[in-house]
């Protein structure tokens, strides 16, 4: 819970826990100077400098050295939170960190809240919603383009978008407002059909955001690629293959994976998470029995489906079949251990494959065999193709399912009131559903009150960040 | 005369006589002081009551068993319902009055009011002890004293009128306006502030050429206001006429720009921007050629046409060269030219949602002098004003309508939150859910509150309660009944213009359809009492049933934050989210509840998240505060 933020200073290691070349303690708040500098005795308000570090000697209480930091300090009104902060780098040791966050608590500094400092920035207007959900991905980004995608969240590019919306709505509220209030007085506001091209115009857009979610947080998350087949078609070498690691037990045995294994593998600055599943099969076993319901679930929070068959199987149809009711947002096809086969047979067995599939899967065939060391790479490129994830990254993508949730809620909305526009529904239900949307997207961005939305992002804040 | 009254009203404008019946009624006893008694209930201005979102007003007014209504029935001499062709939530009604007839109507309402005494005199100061307001003095030195005073001057403190750049001392033409009054709340500490209002010139209807306008009637269908009156008209109805300003006239109104008071800064006080004058208008909108403008009959018996639209308060001599580029009106005869008034007003964040003020206790402000424009929205304070001073000396609950449950609710809350810096008109989009605040519903909406205020009588009471039962009656039967897709049926539906039915409707889903109403449904044999009371309200009702209930759900969400009671003691300044502004504008206003704090403009959401944290923080250490009874009750609306 986030609490009250009475005078207080609070403090909190904002780098993470284990050993690492430097480690930092941020301390907030009107007495960040004053508590840091009874530690740190160099530290003299007077003569601070904002955005300066200064190289000192950190002491306790009985004036024993306990390191050699340096001290950035931030004026109120210039920091992250907006408020006056110091920070200090130690040297990283677990010991070391912990030892000074107890002398600032002692001094009556107060360990920061989940999220607290964030918080903070959102209070003092430094941040709006959206800014500060974005620290929460920059924090937690696996990936280059996860990080990138966050940062320019955090740059405030879909704050923008959001904003622009925002007042591009209002303005087409207002008019609609006043073509009712001023109906007698012989103006003309705004007429019918200037009013649906302007909302039309602003769906294209809202609609754009909606749709990058998908994209968004393919990046932020990574994509999910899902292995499904039937027993001892060579999934789990696959999948040691595209995590590079012997992570699943290979054996000539069909039926050796029972439970879901995942492990993630980077390419390119995109983020898999890989599943290998227990295969389909009619078993007695319970255990495997048990694998197999499981493998239906996993397979359907793919983002991949990544259907696996053996050169050598006797029938693809059934797992083909299978496959086809999971929701996944593409399916892959490949046919495994393609080195049982004569090169001759190869282009033939294709084909025949390819007549199996819908028109649109066609092109989704990619032939591997666990003695070719590039068929990671075709799959990897593959999904990340069929997701287009990479593609949106030059422009403002919308990552978190809340502010997905408030775009959607925004965009329902604004069909709605076209849709009774065009019916010549009287204008203030047109004004009632478009006053709905526009308070989704104003919660999107914090400008109207919810506590729930505050507590909802706030709280996945670790601490001190 | 008695020496001491249960209650004082100051002025018999629209909101001094709903105030002194709401008090008088309430059983107290009660002294009208006006200083002009020939102007009592006197339309200053425009001849007609209500308008979009005003005639809401007129009509909850009536229900809760005020006067307002009454009157305008019985004199209404063009009756219009605005926005006909738009939804049925923003449709407005609005009748031309017989300005002599309203005024009578309204003096004989006073004298035959048991209980009220009226007397023609200035009121020169209050009587204060301490922070109590006790009584007024009189211009003749007398005193009286009463256990509330409420103040209804209109434009009359520290009125000055401009008629080019002279300037006569004045409330309106013909009276004298009150100094002495504003300056008193002055030195007591009042946040006193300037407003400016105007009015057009008024015609002879012999020197117009009516060939040259446009007449325009009224509607046949009449809606009265009131609950207590006919169907039918009681006086005859007229035209108005329709003209236009033209390049000529706003040619002679930009070359004489330097001698309207507005404009060369003689006047200081905010203008109405919603109602401008016709230099403003032609300033602002400067690519419009012209102008409409009604020329409204004041009466069945005077002479005097109103020239709807074109106020100003240019010098008389220009007035009557631009008048005379106005089709119709090239031989105008003006009886009496425009002017514009400037008066004090007290900036409204200063009085409780029961307009008692929130420095002198028992003293309470209606109508202009809060910084509204309007017969309707004077009329609505003065009522609230009445209630509230009787429920106090009568030691009851006081009585504030919810947003949710009048307009008259929402003029209030937007007063006492926000303030006004220009006269505050009441529009349908100021109400967030005007879909349920429909002049349709009125008596749903607000009975058994009137019920509760005892104010009206046990036969409307009787007459309200069986149009709700036939009303729900009805519903129920929409909703139970169906219509079959037979051939025959299927046949008179699309030849009234609608599409086949596919599978059974019921009547209410069938409703639903865009170009299906009542009628259509008599054609196939829907019975109905065939009474519009009942019918008016259950079409809208069902018709767009959907979007009420969505209505009504956005009210239940607002009512977590409207709920949410904020202590009236709360120390803003010790709250550390807050900045300084809002922690100024929070402490002056004193806001109710949650929702009311985020009413008020400059209040961030950042803010209402500090707040909440302070007080959570604040009742984890000491659970238990109590408040007054009196800041702390439910008001009646809600209980119900």
């Amino acid at each position: 819970m986030i609490r009250d933020r009475n005078e207080d200073t609070i403090c909190a290691i904002s780098t993470p826990i284990g050993q690492g070349g430097i480690s930092v303690i941020r301390i907030s708040g009107p007495l960040a100077v004053q508590f840091s500098s009874n530690l740190i005795p160099k530290l003299k308000k007077a003569s601070l400098e904002s955005h300066k570090a200064y190289f000192s000697k950190l002491y306790d209480s009985q004036n024993n050295v306990i390191d050699e930091v340096l001290a950035t300090y931030f004026e109120n009104g210039r920091s992250f939170t907006g408020e006056e902060v110091v920070e200090i780098s130690c040297h990283g040791s677990q010991f070391i960190s912990q030892k000074i966050l107890n002398l600032l608590m002692a001094e009556g500094c107060r360990l920061a809240d989940r999220g607290e400092f964030t918080f903070r920035a959102f209070m003092n207007n430094k941040l709006d919603l959206v800014q500060a959900e974005s620290v929460l991905s920059l924090i937690e980004s696996q990936s280059e383009q996860s990080s990138r995608l966050a940062l320019r969240q955090l740059e405030g590019h879909v704050s923008k978008i959001f904003s622009q919306i925002e007042n591009e709505l209002t303005w087409c509220l207002a008019h609609i407002e006043a073509s009712i209030d001023f109906s007698t007085e012989g103006l003309d506001v705004v007429d019918h059909d200037t009013l649906v091209a302007k909302l039309k115009s602003l769906r294209v857009q809202l609609n754009k955001v909606v749709e990058g979610y998908s994209s968004g947080r393919l990046v932020k998350d990574g994509i999910k690629i899902v292995l499904f087949g039937e027993p001892n078609v060579g999934k789990s070498s696959l999948f040691n293959l595209l995590v590079q690691e012997d992570k699943a037990i290979v054996t000539e045995v069909a039926g050796t994976t029972r439970d879901i294994i995942e492990a993630q593998t980077q390419m390119g600055g995109v983020v898999y998470r890989v599943s290998d599943t227990a295969g389909l099969r009619d078993t007695s076993d319970q255990v495997e029995l048990i694998g197999v319901q499981r493998t239906q679930v996993e397979a359907n929070k793919a983002d991949i489906l990544v259907v696996v068959l053996s050169a050598d199987q006797k029938d693809w149809g059934q797992t083909i079949q299978l496959s086809k009711n999971i929701e996944a947002l593409s399916r892959l096809f490949v046919m495994n251990k393609v080195d049982l086969l004569k090169p001759s047979e190869i282009p033939e067995k294709k084909k025949i494959l390819q007549g199996l599939l819908s028109p649109k899967d066609q092109e989704n065939v990619i032939l591997s065999s666990h003695l070719d060391s590039e068929a990671r790479e075709r799959v990897l490129q593959e999904a990340r193709r069929l997701t287009s994830g990479a593609e949106f990254l030059n422009e403002a993508v919308i990552s978190s399912a809340r502010q997905f949730e408030g775009a959607r809620y925004g965009l329902e909305m604004l069909d709605k009131s076209i849709l009774d526009l065009e019916d010549n529904l009287g204008s203030e239900f047109v004004a009632m559903n478009l006053k709905e949307g526009l308070i989704s997207i104003q919660k999107i961005l914090g400008h109207v009150y919810d506590d729930q939305i505050l507590d909802r992002v706030f709280k996945e804040f670790c601490l001190g960040k | 005369m008695k020496a001491s009254f249960e209650v004082i009203v100051v002025g018999a404008g629209h909101a001094g006589i709903e105030a002194c019946l709401a008090t008088s009624r309430l059983g107290l006893s009660t002294l009208l002081v006006t200083s002009n008694l020939d102007r009592i209930g006197y339309m200053s201005c425009n001849p007609s009551i209500g308008g979009l979102a005003k005639g809401h007003m007129v009509r909850e007014i009536d229900i809760m068993g005020g006067q307002m209504g009454i009157a305008a029935d019985k004199s209404c001499i063009q009756f219009k319902r605005l926005n006909s062709s738009r939804g049925p939530a923003v449709r407005g009604s609005r009748a031309q009055c017989d300005k002599h007839v309203y005024s009578d109507i309204q003096k004989q309402a006073l004298s035959s009011q048991a209980n009220l005494q009226i007397l023609g005199q200035e009121v020169k100061r209050l009587i204060l002890e301490k922070n109590i307001c006790v009584g007024v003095v009189l211009a003749d030195g007398s005193e009286v004293r009463a256990k509330a005073v409420i103040m209804t001057t209109g434009t009359f403190m520290n009125g000055v009128m401009h008629f080019g750049l002279k300037q006569i001392s004045g409330g309106r033409i013909g009276d004298a306006a009150s100094v002495g009054l504003s300056d008193q709340l002055l030195d007591f500490g009042f946040d006193v502030k300037r407003l400016k209002t105007g009015t057009p010139a008024r015609l002879h209807k012999d020197s117009i050429d009516w060939s040259k306008t446009t007449p325009q009637y009224g509607d046949e269908k009449f809606y009265p206001f009131s609950h207590k009156s006919s169907r039918s008209f009681v006086l005859p109805q007229v035209a108005c006429y329709l003209s236009n300003t033209t390049e000529k006239t706003h040619e002679i109104i930009r070359n004489n720009l330097d001698k309207s008071p507005m404009f060369c800064g003689v006047i200081e006080g905010t203008g109405p921007r919603y109602c401008p004058s016709i230099e403003d208008k032609i300033t602002r909108f400067a690519d419009r050629a012209t102008h409409q403008t009604f020329l409204e009959p004041e009466g069945l018996n005077t002479d005097l046409i109103y020239l709807q639209g074109i106020s100003t308060s240019l010098p008389e001599d220009v007035q009557l060269d631009f008048l005379k580029t106005i089709p119709g009106l090239e031989n105008v005869k003006v009886v009496r030219y425009g002017y514009a008034v400037e008066y004090d007003f007290i900036e409204p964040t200063q009085i409780f949602h029961r307009l008692e003020t929130r420095t002198i206790e028992n003293l309470f402000l209606a109508g202009q002098i809060n910084g509204t424009s309007g017969y309707e929205e004077a009329a609505a304070q003065g009522f609230i004003a009445g209630v509230n001073a009787a429920h106090k000396i009568l030691n009851r609950d006081e009585f504030i309508l919810g947003r949710d449950e009048a307009y008259m609710g929402v003029l209030i809350d937007d007063l006492v939150t926000k303030g006004t810096r220009e006269p505050y008109r009441m529009f349908t989009s100021r109400a967030e859910h005007r879909l349920i605040l429909r002049e349709d519903n009125t008596l749903d909406r607000l009975s058994d509150i009137a019920s509760k205020l005892g104010m009206i009588s046990a036969d409307s009471l009787d007459r309200m309660s069986r149009l709700k039962a036939e009303r729900s009656q009805m519903v129920k039967a929409l909703n139970e009944n169906s219509i079959y897709p037979k051939p025959e049926v299927n046949q008179l539906v699309e030849s009234l213009g609608s599409k086949p039915l596919t599978k059974p409707l019921t009547y209410a889903e069938f409703l639903r359809r865009p170009e299906v109403d009542f009628n259509f449904l008599r054609k196939l044999n829907f019975e109905f009492v065939d009474d519009v009371d009942v019918t008016d309200s259950v079409e809208i009702e069902v018709k767009y049933s959907g979007y009420v209930k969505k209505q009504i759900e956005i009210i239940e969400q607002t009512k977590k934050f409207e709920g949410f009671v904020l202590p009236s003691d709360l120390n803003y300044s010790l709250i550390k989210g807050l900045s300084a502004e809002e922690k100024d504008k929070l402490s002056r206003i004193k806001p109710r509840t949650l929702g009311q704090a985020e009413r008020i403009s400059g209040v961030n959401p950042s803010a209402l998240q500090a707040i909440m944290i302070h007080l959570k923080a604040k009742k984890a250490k000491d659970p238990i505060e109590q408040g007054s009874s009196f800041e702390r009750s439910e008001h009646i609306g809600n209980n119900s």
